[in-house]
């Protein structure tokens, strides 16, 4: 259950930020979340609803936008996405030298704010 | 109206990390994050690791748990200095926790100290505490498909230590396809096969420990 982490660490970022430039209250946030960043989406919502009472984020709704597990064969050139949270080949050479580079995101995009 | 935010949200952790890293670099620690699941053997591991190398490398503990003091006290017992850590509830250590303990460590008398973790194949892998490296043990009773069911742990780890192989003749474990799936996803990975209980193995993790921060 790290996601109470995780939801307590972006209630801090956005609410400081709504805070330091003086908008009154969140009401959205957007995160960027990697397929294999080991976050279970239903946890986080939970966990972040809990969390933001009394915070400036108090009525935001938390949206999870999910990345799929991506990456770019070295043997072959292929860009590939993988419906698991493992790559062991390339999908379409079945080479195993391949650079993974999505699927591990954990990031705030943006908020929308009431001024 | 929208606002543009893009940041990490594990940032905070990540800052307070680097001070930790700071510090362990100021004094000349080496520090690894040891991972896993509860009893799969790191207590052990250590309590056999601290035995072979402390005449060679002055060892400290910080020792991470949800609730009580079992494993301080085995360690205190092999003569190292040791600090407890209850997280009362939270499945890992994060940056935080160690950074408010490491008053605690003598750190100026210490060339290795290991940091470990809350007993957990998931949540753990994802928090930097301030580590060099991050290093996991699996037991083999827990089964061949463990790499591929909790990819990150192995991707994160520079070390992957199989222990009770002593087990092997009563188990269908597939140690080649551990050997396999952890290589896949981590090519760089280190792997050792020991016997905490009867000792098979140790002299090589512990030849590994001892070359490094000397490099």
């Amino acid at each position: 259950m790290h996601e109470a982490s995780i939801a307590l660490s972006i209630l801090d970022i956005v609410t400081g930020k709504c805070s330091a430039e003086g908008y009154r209250s969140v009401k959205s946030v957007r995160v960027r979340i990697g397929r294999a960043a080991g976050i279970m989406p239903e946890a986080l919502l939970f966990t972040f609803d809990v969390a933001k009472g009394e915070t400036l984020a108090a009525n935001a709704e938390l949206i999870i936008d999910m990345i799929p597990l991506g990456g770019t064969c070295s043997a072959c050139g292929d860009e590939f996405e993988a419906g698991n949270t493992y790559v062991l080949n390339c999908p379409k050479c079945g080479s195993t030298e391949f650079k993974i580079d999505k699927g591990y995101e954990m990031e705030i995009a943006d908020m929308e704010v009431d001024e | 109206m929208k606002v543009k935010v893009v940041t990490r949200i594990l940032e905070a952790n990540e800052r307070l990390a680097e001070e930790n890293r700071k510090k362990f670099t100021d004094a000349g620690v080496f520090v690894i994050n040891l991972m896993g699941a509860p009893g799969a053997g790191k207590t052990t591991l250590l309590e056999r690791t601290i035995r072979e190398l402390k005449e060679k490398k002055r060892i400290g503990v910080i020792e991470g748990d949800i609730e009580g003091t079992d494993d301080a006290e085995r360690i205190h017992d092999t003569g190292v200095p040791v600090v407890q850590i209850n997280t009362g509830g939270a499945c890992h250590l994060d940056a935080n926790m160690i950074s408010e303990v490491l008053n605690d460590v003598p750190l100026g008398e210490l060339d290795l100290l290991v940091i470990e973790n809350v007993g957990n194949l998931v949540c753990p892998a994802e928090f930097k505490v301030g580590e060099n490296l991050k290093a996991m043990v699996l037991s083999i009773t827990e089964g061949h498909d463990k790499p591929l069911k909790y990819p990150l742990m192995f991707r994160e780890s520079s070390a992957l230590v199989l222990n009770k192989i002593d087990l092997l003749p009563h188990m269908n474990v597939d140690i080649a396809k551990i050997r396999k799936d952890a290589r896949s996803l981590n090519p760089s990975i280190e792997i050792f096969e020991v016997s905490c209980k009867t000792g098979e193995g140790i002299d090589r993790w512990t030849e590994w420990l001892s070359g490094l921060g000397s490099r």
